[in-house]
């Protein structure tokens, strides 16, 4: 089995890089929620991928070869992402920057690991990992790594006597809550409930009045910005008198919409956001996204993926092949390459390196503050 | 069936076995699905088509099959080619246990109780009840098919194995319409009460269309989770269910080319006319009213036991004589 | 006990906006057996007409009544107008054939709609202000009604009770149910059933629309799709009180929205669609007819 599996290997990436020595084009793609109910992060990912292929294209391309982007939208449904796996693949992409959400990434990971199609994805679920695909590296950071830091905030910083946790039912999501109940409970901290909801119901008044009866001083919500903002809103509504945490899903311009006047004093845990990144690079990139699209990326996750895509073109260029086992091992022995969000290192297992997470306080306004400890 | 469908079947079968070499990859993923697809509107013809029952539940059975798969090769580590036998099995049982409280039901309310089912069985999968469904995101990573220690993992050979299949499908529903039961489906469909009149067990023949539907249907499931390594709940919706409900009443029930052209409408078609990306379903759905308006009984009706057309012209012209 | 109290107002309130949508399916359905699968997606489209009424001609401010109810009334005339439509294109041609064909008629008409709401709006969440209503909430002990639920309760009931006046005393109603029970029979009495079926079509869409509306103010957040899934609910609730109807419809809906607050607050929210449809199967196979539809003798 293994001489075999061994010469289809070789015949198949000689096949992919004949193919790509021979034409004049690479292809990349993207597999983002372009339509749904993320749509403005996933257009936001395309828009950024464009943004950094135009550039090297102009300055004459990959190796020599123009950069040709191809898109499929998977709607962050499972099945789409799946769907989309075969399409990019039997397109001919050597990479793939996708997806937004964890659920959509983990369903496309195992094709683009056959077809030895690099991946990268934003998506924080830990199980991203397990499987130690050599195809795929994170390009932003772990939900474990989030959850001790939420930990800490909550049960050290603020010192909550009575927390309740909730999530959705996705694999990020309830990851995430899981994790952060562990945390919290590691530290001594007492959680008086875990709950979950289901995304896109929109009404959680029950929940919400159940979780009421048990007098929480905080409710973290680890799951997306198109539920956490109603959550917000119907808990002020019910008049339930505790704080607000949001994981890092949150943080998107939808949540204010959605909250409204509750918005107002929520806190929000997530990596350093766009506006605040300190990185040369990051004036750099971000002005340029706001002088061609005409507004500022929803949130941190379209950055990371840009510098995924980034260390993709790093490693191609080298490595001076486009070999995807080679750039692979390339980008995962990199050291501190300078990423749009801080340095970039990627792990054996394809894990990124160097966590960082800041605590925010929104305003009504729809901006947000730094809260320093 | 009658020489000219079998014809229509024979040529279908050339074309269909010769695709892989005459196509890219992307219309290679295409064909699979179109076969898979078509598998599955089969098995919803010998539930609605030819027995007449109102079932728009079917992607039940379907995700049953394709989850039997997934469940039992990615948590219990069995060999895909091993996890087939179950994935027909589970599906025909349950096809029993849901139909048989349901099947007495006047027309109308058996439809909403198969949709109050698909509905419960999308809520179990996406629960992810005893660990075991996976959330909403459903099971990823299933293994390839491996027979005899190769690997048959590439399109080409989830093609054949898809194309083998239909090729069974299509010769159990030629046995089916030859049989005493293929028979005993056609009478309950066109009058219930002469059928129970003249003996037949209405609801034994019911069952075991919902089981044959479901066995066919949960092996096409099976099909299904090999070539996307991975099925999420929101392929087994009410949605999916519609659209099996809708090839079998557009394409044409009971008739072959009928379901062949309905699954094509249903799934090719939107991949064709890709440019018109965002107004896909809106041109669909428009066409489905249509079809329904111009030919209320879809676009290649079955023709059995209809009296021809020539035929009914001469009595006429002979009574006119007098 | 608030905490039941609590989940008793929330799930009325949720129970009337099912109420309203339901009515539509039962009286299509009563007078022309039809299942409407097109009717959730008008009531989304209703909400997201309201919206774009709202910010084209008054941006977010607060509303003032009198524009609350403009915005309202145009927009019910705006979906009745769409109503009547449906039925003439995708419903009309089809009344000789076979039940089926109009049921998928009816499903790609949903297609329709549906995807003319992503095209015209786009495929991102919408979402509605959140001041509509001013915000004020009262608590009673520790139940909370907020100024919404309070006219959303208000409006339904009015509604409802006015709804069932005009089936019961007036001519026209009497000529409605006239037509529910034997359209030919109707038809040689003199009505005029293309009429009646039209008054049923922007009756529905109406109520449908309000439905909408409210739906878009208390949920806030629209997606293209929202129709089908919130349409299905509300035939249920059309069924569990007895399809064709009209009380039944009505106390279907208040049910349902109960049912679902009250297994949500109190045994399970991940489980609380699945028990809503296992009642209603337990329905179909003890009482098919539901709790309020009378059962017919079926001609053979």
């Amino acid at each position: 089995m293994n001489l075999k599996k061994i010469t289809g290997a070789i015949a198949l990436s000689a096949v992919v890089a004949s193919s790509l020595i021979a034409s004049n084009t690479v292809k990349i793609g993207v597999q983002a929620p372009i339509t749904g109910k993320y749509a403005n992060e996933g257009q936001s990912i395309e828009n950024f991928v464009k943004l950094i292929v135009d550039e090297k294209n102009a300055q004459g391309g990959l190796l020599g070869k123009q950069i040709e982007v191809v898109t499929c939208d998977d709607e962050a449904k499972a099945q789409k992402a799946a769907v989309c796996a075969k399409k990019l693949s039997n397109a001919g992409v050597f990479a793939v920057i996708g997806s937004y959400t964890s659920g959509a990434t983990e369903a496309a990971q195992t094709t683009y690991y056959r077809n030895k199609v690099l991946q990268t994805s934003d998506g924080t679920s830990d199980s991203l990992i397990k499987r130690k695909y050599w195809t795929f590296f994170r390009n932003s950071f772990p939900n474990s790594s989030q959850s001790d830091f939420t930990a800490l905030y909550m049960v050290k910083g603020k010192q909550y006597k009575r927390i309740v946790v909730l999530s959705d039912y996705s694999s990020y999501s309830a990851g995430l809550g899981d994790a952060t109940e562990a945390s919290v409970k590691a530290l001594g901290g007492n959680v008086i409930f875990r709950g979950k909801i289901k995304s896109g119901v929109q009404n959680f008044t029950a929940t919400l009045t159940k979780i009421k009866a048990m007098n929480p001083d905080v409710i973290y919500y680890s799951g997306y910005y198109t539920d956490g903002g109603l959550l917000r809103s119907q808990q002020q509504q019910l008049q339930i008198n505790a704080d607000f945490v949001g994981g890092d899903s949150n943080d998107n311009p939808d949540f204010y919409k959605l909250a409204g006047k509750a918005a107002e004093g929520t806190v929000l845990i997530n990596f350093p956001t766009p506006e605040i990144l300190p990185y040369p690079e990051a004036k750099k990139y971000l002005s340029a996204y706001k002088a061609r699209f005409k507004m500022d990326p929803p949130s941190i996750w379209p950055v990371t993926n840009a510098d995924g895509l980034r260390a993709v073109i790093e490693g191609v260029e080298k490595t001076k092949s486009f070999d995807t086992k080679k750039i692979a091992q390339y980008v995962r022995q990199m050291k501190d390459f300078a990423g749009i969000t801080g340095p970039f290192n990627i792990r054996e297992d394809g894990e990124r390196v160097g966590a960082k997470f800041v605590v925010y306080k929104m305003n009504a306004n729809g901006t947000k503050k730094v809260v320093t400890e | 069936m009658d020489t000219k469908n079998t014809s229509i079947a024979t040529l279908f079968i050339v074309v269909m076995a010769l695709f892989p070499f005459v196509v890219d990859s992307a219309w290679l993923s295409i064909g699979i699905t179109f076969l898979v697809f078509a598998v599955v509107a089969f098995s919803q013809d010998i539930i609605l088509g030819r027995a007449g029952i109102f079932n728009m539940g079917h992607a039940i059975f379907f995700g049953m099959g394709a989850y039997t798969t997934a469940i039992l090769n990615v948590h219990f580590g069995l060999e895909i080619v091993a996890t087939i036998p179950f994935a027909i099995l589970v599906p025909v049982v349950f096809s029993i246990l849901l139909a048989g409280p349901i099947i007495h039901l006047r027309g109308d309310y058996l439809l909403v109780a198969t949709i109050g089912f698909n509905i419960i069985f999308e809520q179990v999968l996406s629960n992810d009840i005893f660990g075991l469904t996976g959330g909403p995101n459903g099971i990823f990573g299933i293994d390839v098919v491996r027979v005899f220690g190769y690997e048959l993992w590439s399109d080409i050979a989830i093609y054949y194995i898809a194309f083998g299949l239909l090729i069974i499908t299509l010769f159990v529903i030629r046995n089916l319409d030859t049989s005493k039961y293929g028979r005993a489906l056609y009478y309950i469909n066109k009058d219930e009460i002469a059928a129970k009149s003249m003996g037949i067990n209405i609801s034994y023949y019911k069952l075991f269309a919902f089981a044959l539907g479901a066995a066919i249907a949960g092996a096409a499931g099976s099909v299904f989770a090999i070539q996307y390594s991975a099925v999420s709940p929101e392929s087994f919706n009410f949605m999916q269910s519609v659209m099996f409900f809708a090839i079998v009443l557009v394409g044409g029930s009971a008739s072959l080319p009928g379901i062949l052209i309905g699954t094509f409408v249903m799934f090719v078609l939107p991949e064709l006319f890709t440019e018109f990306k965002e107004s896909r379903y809106l041109i669909f759905g428009a066409a489905m009213v249509l079809t329904m308006i111009l030919r209320p009984n879809g676009v290649w009706p079955a023709k059995f036991g209809n009296i021809p057309k020539f035929l009914k012209k001469k009595v006429v012209n002979k009574s006119e004589e007098k | 006990m608030d905490t039941f109290l609590q989940q008793l107002i929330n799930g009325l309130t949720v129970g009337s906006l099912y109420a309203l949508v339901a009515l539509g399916y039962t009286m299509v359905y009563g007078v022309m057996k039809l299942i409407n699968f097109a009717h959730g997606d008008m009531v989304a489209f209703s909400a997201y007409v309201g919206l774009t009424i709202f910010t084209q001609f008054y941006g977010s401010n607060a509303l003032s009544l009198v524009n609350i109810v403009i915005v309202f009334s145009l927009t019910a005339i705006v979906v009745a107008f769409i109503g009547v439509l449906l039925e003439r294109l995708a419903y009309r041609p089809l009344r000789t054939a076979p039940r089926l064909s109009a049921v998928v008629s009816a499903l790609g008409a949903s297609l329709v709609i549906q995807n003319g709401i992503m095209l015209i709006w786009g495929p991102n969440m919408e979402i509605f202000p959140a001041n509509v209503f001013p915000s004020t909430s009262w608590n009673f002990g520790g139940v909370i009604i907020s100024f919404t639920q309070v006219v959303i309760l208000a409006l339904s009931a009015v509604l409802m009770i006015s709804l069932y006046i005009f089936i019961n005393k007036t001519k026209i109603g009497t000529a409605i149910r006239a037509t529910a029970i034997d359209q030919s029979a109707a038809k040689l009495m003199g009505i005029n059933v293309n009429r009646i079926i039209m008054t049923i079509f922007i009756v529905g869409s109406m109520l449908g629309a309000i439905g909408g509306l409210f739906i878009g103010i208390y949920y806030r957040g629209l997606t293209f799709d929202m129709g089908w899934l919130y349409g299905l609910n509300a035939f249920i609730a059309a069924i569990i009180g007895g399809i064709g109807s009209i009380p039944g419809a009505m106390l279907g809906g208040l049910l349902l929205g109960l049912f679902n607050a009250m297994i949500s607050g109190y045994i399970s929210t991940e489980w609380a669609e699945t028990f809503t449809f296992i009642l209603l199967i337990i329905i179909l196979i003890v009482r098919p007819t539901g709790l309020l539809g009378e059962k017919t003798a079926e001609k053979v």
